[in-house]
C-alpha cells in the first residue's frame, strides 16, 4: 500500500494537473472571501445578515473559505474521479494491476494519496482565504483582534478540519463514480449531476431530507453544523457513515471486475 | 508433445486423451511436473462474456525460456488469455499456472513477469521516464533508494533505444516510441516472463529489426517471453515455440518446425519441352507418387516463344527432388526447373484460420477434418495432425 501510495503522486505532481487544480481552488477561496466581505451590510445567500461584527468573532477568519466549502468540494470530487477514472480511461490501470496485483492495496494506497491531496488542496484555499481576510478586514471595518486570539485560532482549526471533512466527503462520491462508471467525464458528470441539482432539488422540495442526503449532510459539515436544523455530531456521524460506505462499495467493485480494457 | 483441443462441437472441447494431453485429474503425477517445467500451464481455461466464448477449454504449455509466438486473428481469443494469465480477468472455468504458481494468486508471480499487453498505455502527460518512475515504484523496484531505481530506470530505457527521448511527454511519443516504452516498462521487473502483446506494433522496417535482436537477446538469457503478433513472418524467424489459436479454442502448440514439416511438401517440375509433360506424369504416378499436373498459366519466359509451361507437381518432401531428376533423366526428359516448396507459417496459419477476420468467424460452427496434412480453411489442425513441443 506504500508503494502505491508513493507511486501515486507521481502523476498527482504533475505541473499541468497540480497548478491547475490549486489555481481552481485559489480562485475559489479568492471569490468566497471576497464576497463574504463585501457582503457586510447584506445578507448572506441563506438571507442571514453578514455584519462587521459577526465577522469579528472568533469564527469570522475561517467563514471566507466555508463560503466555498461547496466549490471546495466540487473541485475535490472532480479531482478524484478524474484521477481514478482517468486511469480506466488511460488504460493505465492494467499497468498499475500487474504492478501490484493486491488491487485493495492498491486502490487503497491510491485513496490515501488522493485524501491527502484533498487535504492539501483545502490547505491552499484556507491559506489563501486567510490571508486575504486580514487585507480586507480593514476596509469593512472588520476587527482582527479575535482571530489571533487561542479561540481565533481553535475556531480556524476547527473549520479547515471540518472544510477538510466535507471535502472529503464529496471526494468520497467522486471515488465511487469513477470506479463505477470507469470513464473520467461521465464520472464527473453523474457525481456533479447528483451532488447538486439532484440533491439541492430533493432538500429544497422536502427539508426534512438534507438531514439523511450524502452530499447535504457533508456540505453541513463543511460549515460546521451552522446552516441546517442537522445537528453537527448527528451530520458529522451520518456524513462519515455514507463515506465509509462509499469506499467500501467502491473497494469491492474494484475487487472484483474484471479489467477488460 | 502437446496437442490442442479437439474442434468439434462446443460440447466437445475436451483435452485429447492423446499424445500427453490427458485431462489433468486422471494424470496428477505427469501434470504435477508439466505446471513447474512451463512457464505457462493451463487447463481447460475458459472465459465466458454472457453467451459468448471466448476462450474456450485452452490447454496452453509453454516451455520455460521458449520465446514463444501465440497467433490467432483478430477474436481469437489472444487478449482475453493473456489477461487471464495476469490476473486482470478472472476464468469462467478451468485453471492455469504462471511460472508454478495459480493464476488466481496472481501476486505470487506477478513479481517476476513483465507485461505490456492491448499496447502500451502510460499517462499522456508525463514523460515517459516519469512514467516508468511510477511503475518502478509502484513494484518497490530500488525501495526507498532512489538512485537504484533511477538506475533501473535508465538500464531499460538504453536496452528499448529511448534514453534521450526518456523527457519528453508519453502524448508526443511516435507508435514506435510508445511501443518500446511499453517493453521498457514491461522489463522493469527484470523478469523471468516476458509477455508483450503486439511488440512490433507501429515500428519500421528498423525497429523490427530491433525487436527481434532484443527478444533474441532476452530469450538467450533464459527469459521466457511470450509474445503475440500478427507478423508472422517476424515469428516464424524470431519464435521456436508457438501457439495457434483461434475462436477461442486451440489450433495448435509446440515447436514451429514441427507445424511447417506437418504441412503438405510439394516438388514442382517443369520440363523442357511440353509434350513430355504428361509422359513424366506417368511415369512418376506409376512409381506411386501422387502427381498433378498443371496446365495453368506457367511464369513467362521471355526467351521462349511459348506463354505457357506445364507444372507437374509431386507430392513429396524435398529430399525426393535428386531422385525425381534422376528419374527423369533416365526416361530421357530433361528439366527446364525442379523447385521443392514448403508453405511458411503465413500460409500455414492463413490456411488453418480459414484467411478471415476471426471476429467474423461463429465459435460454434460445427467443423470436420478430413484425412489431410493440414486441415481445410478455418477448421484448425487436428490434435493428430498437430505436432506438440517437448514441453
Amino acid at each position: 500500500m506504500i508503494n502505491a501510495f508513493r507511486a501515486e503522486w507521481v502523476p498527482l505532481l504533475r505541473s499541468r494537473f497540480l497548478l491547475g487544480t490549486l489555481g481552481a481552488v485559489v480562485g475559489c477561496a479568492v471569490l468566497g472571501t471576497m464576497l463574504t466581505f463585501f457582503a457586510v451590510g447584506h445578507t448572506d445567500f441563506d438571507g442571514v445578515p453578514v455584519t462587521a461584527r459577526g465577522l469579528s468573532q472568533p469564527n469570522g477568519l475561517i467563514q471566507g473559505a466555508q463560503a466555498v466549502g461547496i466549490l471546495l468540494g466540487v473541485v475535490a470530487l472532480s479531482v478524484v474521479a478524474a484521477v481514478l477514472a482517468g486511469d480506466h480511461g488511460h488504460g493505465t490501470l492494467r499497468n498499475q494491476l500487474v504492478a501490484q496485483p493486491h488491487r485493495a492495496r492498491l486502490l487503497a494506497g491510491k485513496l490515501l494519496a488522493l485524501a491527502l491531496f484533498v487535504i492539501l488542496v483545502v490547505a491552499v484555499a484556507t491559506v489563501t482565504s486567510v490571508a486575504l481576510s486580514f487585507l480586507l478586514a480593514p476596509l469593512k471595518g472588520v476587527s482582527t483582534a479575535a482571530w489571533t486570539s487561542a479561540a481565533g485560532a481553535a475556531a480556524l482549526g476547527a473549520g479547515f478540519l471540518n472544510l477538510c471533512l466535507g471535502s472529503l466527503g464529496y471526494a468520497a462520491v467522486g471515488v465511487l463514480a469513477a470506479i463505477v462508471l470507469r470513464g473520467p467525464a461521465s464520472a464527473i458528470a453523474v457525481a456533479l449531476a447528483y451532488a447538486l441539482p439532484v440533491e439541492m432539488l430533493i432538500s429544497r422540495i422536502y427539508r426534512p431530507a438534507r438531514g439523511w442526503l450524502p452530499v447535504q449532510l457533508m456540505q453541513e459539515i463543511s460549515n460546521g453544523g451552522s446552516s441546517y436544523a442537522t445537528p453537527y455530531a448527528e451530520a458529522l456521524l451520518r456524513g462519515l457513515l455514507y463515506g465509509a460506505a462509499m469506499v467500501l462499495i467502491a473497494m469491492v467493485f474494484f475487487r472484483r471486475r474484471d479489467m477488460t480494457s | 508433445m502437446t496437442f490442442g483441443s479437439p474442434t468439434g462441437s462446443a460440447g466437445a472441447h475436451r483435452p485429447a486423451p492423446r499424445g500427453g494431453a490427458r485431462p489433468a485429474g486422471r494424470t496428477p503425477r505427469r501434470v504435477g511436473t508439466a505446471r513447474t517445467d512451463a512457464a505457462i500451464w493451463t487447463r481447460g481455461l475458459t472465459k465466458s462474456y454472457g453467451s459468448r466464448r471466448a476462450v474456450d477449454h485452452l490447454d496452453l504449455q509453454v516451455p520455460r525460456g521458449a520465446l514463444s509466438g501465440f497467433v490467432g486473428p483478430n477474436g481469437a481469443g489472444k487478449s482475453s488469455t493473456l489477461r487471464m494469465l495476469l490476473g486482470l480477468v478472472r476464468p469462467s472455468a478451468g485453471r492455469g499456472y504462471v511460472l508454478g504458481q495459480p493464476i488466481s494468486r496472481p501476486d505470487r508471480y506477478l513479481h517476476r513477469v513483465g507485461a505490456m499487453i492491448e499496447g502500451p498505455t502510460f499517462h499522456p502527460g508525463l514523460s515517459g521516464r516519469r512514467n516508468l518512475e511510477q511503475l518502478a515504484t509502484l513494484r518497490g523496484i530500488g525501495g526507498w533508494r532512489r538512485a537504484r531505481r533511477r538506475d533501473r530506470i535508465e538500464a531499460v530505457l538504453a536496452q528499448v533505444g529511448l534514453t534521450e527521448r526518456g523527457d519528453d511527454r508519453f502524448s508526443s511519443y511516435s507508435l514506435g516510441m510508445k511501443q518500446r516504452l511499453g517493453i521498457a516498462a514491461a522489463l522493469l521487473p527484470d523478469p523471468c516472463l516476458l509477455i508483450l502483446d503486439e511488440p512490433t506494433n507501429g515500428l519500421d522496417p528498423a525497429g523490427i529489426r530491433e525487436m527481434r535482436a532484443l527478444l533474441g537477446q532476452l530469450a538467450g538469457t533464459g527469459m521466457t517471453v511470450f509474445v503475440s503478433s500478427h507478423l508472422l513472418t517476424e515469428v516464424e524467424q524470431i519464435c521456436d515455440h508457438l501457439v495457434m489459436i483461434n475462436a477461442g479454442r486451440m489450433l495448435f502448440q509446440g515447436h514451429v518446425t514441427d507445424l511447417l514439416a506437418a504441412e503438405d511438401p510439394r516438388i514442382a517440375l517443369v520440363p523442357e519441352h511440353d509434350g513430355d509433360a504428361r509422359r513424366l506424369a506417368a511415369l512418376l504416378h506409376d512409381v506411386g507418387l501422387r502427381v498433378e499436373i498443371d496446365l495453368r498459366p506457367g511464369p513467362r519466359d521471355p526467351g521462349q516463344r511459348q506463354d505457357y509451361q506445364p507444372v507437374i507437381t509431386v507430392h513429396g518432401p524435398e529430399g525426393l527432388a535428386a531422385d525425381l531428376n534422376r528419374l527423369a533423366m533416365g526416361a530421357g526428359i530433361a528439366l527446364r526447373s525442379l523447385r521443392s516448396h514448403r508453405p511458411n507459417l503465413e500460409e500455414t496459419f492463413l490456411r488453418v484460420t480459414g484467411e478471415i477476420d476471426g471476429d467474423l468467424l461463429r465459435s460454434d460452427q460445427p467443423i470436420t477434418v478430413p484425412d489431410a496434412s493440414v486441415p481445410p480453411p478455418g477448421t484448425g489442425l487436428d490434435p493428430a495432425h498437430s505436432r506438440g513441443g517437448a514441453t
